[in-house]
């Protein structure tokens, strides 16, 4: 009898233990995704990353923490002055972003955000970089889309990109606009379906009001 | 039984209690404090960034030993262990600088790059397509590079007081014979490949890795696109033909395929010539390129041209009347490689690849029929390691395989030789820092038929200063086989040689790029001769000479909106003895001051890409057979404006239009002379001149994609 409450009360710690390390890894990632909604600077989403990249390092199987860790890198390259320092921190995104679908499977999310940073890229140095980056980054959101083809956020970017095109080669703004309203639908859809994963990404809806407006 | 779980329950609880402080401030090598540093106890949750001083605290219910983590971007990463009982703890941590290809320096003597990757850049491999002057050659976009003349009729490259031979071309990394296509004396020609094959070029003026040979004066290294991003389908319609490419990617494989055809017939009778062609130039083309991704981040690629193209042409001879001679081209081509590259383990990767180029030319000179055949097979295999990210180490073998033969159709009369080659080369690269490199290679080799065996020692060293402006020096031997007509004339030859010496400063920041380098290079055992060129007697290799300069490169596409030019000088004193000159001389092929400027500006309101180009030289040295001595005569200067005007009405679809030497500029590039003096004691010459006072060109691209992205901004 002894025994067998020994045993129990063991693996019942050992349970709590594992909860403790779950819910820890919820609390952290809750903890960091709310310093990211206050960060502003590009040393503050610098910080916000690295915690985001050790939260990555203790949970290797989630890819969720190097996602954030990579959107928090292309806000501090989108926040930075000069090229070669833009780059920075556009490499270490996209690197991130490697790493997560090297070590946990590619999906829409993280394709999207590879091409966020590939944009960013892009806009770093638009005459030297929009040529030869505009068709990459332009089917890099396609993959998004193919793999997931209600991301909003593939969808929103795409049309900032296709915004940009379409200004480019002067054809005017119904192709970008028709996307971003799009989009606003799938950021609506999103928002009305009970996500089983507190932590997956909801940002985005913003862009996609901001752009709409623009266009009426 | 109770005390043993509450005992337990404690235990599992007491860990979010102790909390320890662990404050400190993180420093570089250098002594800078370092920003934005990730630090924490492995393994755990709990860690900080430092401060804009480089100061962090943070606390942590960790306990006992532990390792504490340092992580910074540029930085190595350190782990140190720590005893979390003696809290609190203080600690101050030093970064060592990692070597990071974002920031580390890069040898720049001699060497230019056009690549989309590296940052060492001077052109895009766009700019290959839109230099107006360039005509969609892409040796035509690199004549508008320091370094180059253009030689108007001959239109291939010459860098630096070298001829058109000394530069060799190379195909991810195999050499390709008979690179350009089969011309007339006089009469301009341009390369095979469609700059649409490749994803970028190392263009080197000079002092070049070890990895390349058979080319005194420059190496250019073409790289092949690996998988292109979409299927599609092409279609090309110009003013001298069309043609069509469809493009098939998979997930890991891709296959393209296209087929041109051209015939300047319909242009050259719409627009007057100055050349008198019987024949207008004809030919077609086909290719056939298939990718394939292999393993970890290898890719194993196979490509196949052939071609077949010709004209007929009077050339008119100095001091005689009427058409001239009639001369006959008919060129056969076929140029085929497969190459692999694999990455191994334990920092090791491997290339290799094999290619076959075949030239079949059949001249037609009145009477005489001539048949010249090339053939040329190169094996190539190397392994490069890097022992850390500081030191890499790359190893090659090679063996080369060129036959040559030469028939007169009609006497039945015919030579040939057949040499086999075989080189090692060796190169490694030492990085003391980010700011400092040291590169040192050796390339041996050794030709079965002229029995010579070779070393070529090649060094390089550079330093980046803190503005990020970089110096680089270039030292290396240069070794090259004369050229097949006067090998197959004497077996024995042996190799030309060349010496080269180069300083250059490189800086490229936010959107402007620089570049000035200064060169001497020393040219021994060139070959010289006695008689014609036609018909070379007593061939040896007693010539000598030698080129020294500098030249300039300034690129900005930041200063005028919308704008992006570049603006080139080049000066080159070359005096050399060769072929049948008696004395040094300053080569026909090399003149001095040699300029160009290339500007493109996007107008949105039009839609529409405007370009310019102007190209300068002071003129070609020539022999005037009535004056006293050899080469002291000059013509006037060269001068080519070329326009071009790319319209996109559509995403897909591009307009292009371009007209060389808008102003009708009469450029002379030397003089052609009689053999003998006629009844007035003097020697009638005549002037070697261009095809047609302008070449205009038209042309309508389509690419049809299922993509709806699909747009041809990547072909603007």
């Amino acid at each position: 009898m002894k025994k067998y409450i020994l045993t129990i009360a063991i693996s019942f710690i050992g349970l709590m233990n594992l909860m403790a390390n779950d819910s820890a890894y919820v609390e952290a990632m809750k903890t960091q995704l709310e310093q990211f909604d206050q960060a502003k600077s590009p040393e503050e989403f610098q910080k916000v990353a690295n915690a985001f990249s050790r939260i990555g390092e203790m949970n290797s199987n989630e890819w969720l923490p190097k996602y954030y860790a990579a959107f928090a890198l292309t806000n501090a390259g989108f926040r930075t002055e000069g090229i070669k320092e833009k780059d920075a921190f556009f490499k270490q995104a996209q690197d991130l972003i490697d790493k997560a679908i090297s070590e946990n499977g590619e999906n829409s999310e993280l394709v999207a955000m590879k091409g966020y940073a590939l944009m960013g890229e892009l806009a770093a140095d638009p005459a030297g970089r929009g040529q030869h980056m505009s068709g990459l980054v332009m089917s890099t959101f396609g993959k998004a889309l193919s793999y997931d083809s209600e991301n909003p956020r593939a969808m929103i970017l795409m049309a900032q990109m296709e915004q940009g095109t379409a200004k480019f080669f002067g054809t005017g703004p119904e192709k970008a606009c028709g996307m971003a309203k799009q989009s606003l639908q799938l950021f609506e859809l999103e928002a009305s379906y009970v996500n089983e994963n507190p932590l997956a990404p909801k940002w985005g809806k913003d862009i996609a009001e901001k752009m709409t407006q623009q266009c009426q | 039984m109770k005390n043993i779980i509450i005992i337990l329950i404690l235990i599992s609880s007491v860990r979010a209690e102790a909390q320890n402080l662990i404050t400190g401030f993180i420093t570089s090598n250098k002594g800078d404090s370092l920003p934005g540093v990730s630090i924490y106890i492995k393994n755990t949750y709990d860690g900080t960034s430092t401060n804009a001083k480089g100061f962090f605290s943070f606390k942590t219910s960790a306990t006992g030993s532990q390792f504490l983590v340092a992580q910074s971007v540029g930085y190595k990463n350190q782990e140190l262990p720590i005893d979390l009982n003696a809290s609190p703890i203080e600690i101050e941590i030093q970064l060592k600088e990692a070597i990071d290809q974002l920031n580390a320096v890069t040898i720049t003597a001699g060497a230019m790059e056009a690549s989309d990757e590296n940052k060492a850049v001077v052109l895009k491999p766009l700019d290959i397509v839109t230099t107006p002057s360039a005509m969609g050659d892409i040796i035509g976009a690199f004549q508008t590079l320091p370094g180059t003349s253009t030689v108007g009729n001959d239109g291939r490259l010459f860098v630096r007081g070298g001829d058109a031979s000394e530069t060799a071309i190379f195909i991810d990394g195999l050499q390709v014979g008979n690179a350009f296509g089969t011309t007339a004396s006089n009469v301009p020609t341009r390369t095979r490949f469609s700059p649409n094959l490749f994803k970028g070029s190392f263009f080197s003026t000079g002092g070049y890795s070890a990895e390349y040979g058979q080319a005194l004066s420059s190496a250019l290294a073409l790289n092949t696109v690996d998988i292109p991003l979409r299927s599609q389908g092409d279609i090309s319609i110009m003013s001298l033909g069309g043609g069509y490419t469809q493009t098939l990617v998979g997930k890991n494989n891709s296959l393209t395929a296209s087929a041109n055809y051209f015939d300047l017939a319909p242009y050259q009778s719409l627009i007057k010539q100055d050349f008198n062609w019987e024949r207008s130039p004809y030919g077609w083309d086909v290719s056939l390129a298939a990718n394939q991704k292999v393993g970890n981040g290898g890719i194993l690629k196979a490509y196949f041209q052939k071609e077949s193209n010709g004209f007929k042409l009077w050339q008119q001879q100095p001091g005689e009347i009427g058409k001239g001679n009639l001369i006959g081209i008919k060129n056969d081509y076929t140029y085929t490689q497969s190459n692999i590259k694999l990455i191994g383990k334990n920092n090791w990767s491997y290339t290799g690849g094999i290619s076959y180029s075949e030239n079949i030319d059949q001249f037609d000179l009145d009477s005489q029929n001539v048949r010249q055949q090339n053939r040329l097979i190169h094996a190539k295999g190397v392994a490069i390691k890097d022992f850390s990210d500081a030191i890499s180490l790359k190893m090659g073998i090679e063996s080369t395989w060129s036959a040559y033969e030469e028939t007169l159709v009609n006497e039945g009369l015919s030579r040939d030789f057949l040499d086999q080659r075989y080189n090692l080369f060796l190169e490694s690269d030492y990085y003391l820092s980010n700011q400092l490199i040291f590169r040192g290679g050796l390339r041996s080799g050794y030709s079965v038929l002229s029995d010579e065996f070779w070393v070529d020692p090649r060094a390089s060293v550079s330093y980046k200063f803190e503005h990020e402006g970089q110096m680089s020096f270039a030292y290396g031997t240069f070794s090259q086989l004369p050229l097949e007509k006067f090998r197959v004339n004497n077996n024995s030859l042996g190799n030309t040689e060349a010496e080269h010496f180069i300083l250059n400063y490189f800086i490229s920041k936010n959107g402007r790029t620089f570049r000035a380098e200064a060169f001497h290079k020393s040219y021994d055992n060139l070959i010289t001769f006695n008689g014609s060129n036609l018909a070379p007697e007593d061939i040896s290799l007693s010539g000598s000479g030698y080129a020294k300069g500098m030249d300039f490169f300034y690129r900005d596409r930041k200063s005028i909106k919308e704008t992006d030019f570049w603006v080139t000088y080049s000066f080159v004193d070359s005096k050399r003895r060769f072929d049948s000159f008696e004395s040094k001389v300053q080569p026909s092929f090399a003149p001095k001051h040699n300029a160009s400027i290339v500007a493109k500006h996007y107008v949105s309101a039009l839609q529409s890409q405007i370009g310019m180009s102007f190209s300068f030289n002071d003129g070609y040295a020539y022999t005037n057979p009535n004056l006293a001595g050899e080469q002291y005569a000059k013509t006037k200067s060269f001068q080519n404006l070329s326009l071009s005007w790319s319209y996109l009405p559509k995403p897909n679809l591009i307009i292009h239009l371009a007209c060389s030497n808008v102003l009708g500029r009469d450029n002379i590039f030397g003089y052609q002379y009689a053999p003998e003096t006629n009844e007035t004691g003097l020697v009638p010459g005549m002037p070697i001149t261009q095809g047609a006072p302008r070449f205009l060109f038209m042309g309508i691209f389509l690419t049809l994609s299922k993509d709806k992205t699909a747009n041809q901004l990547n072909n603007l």
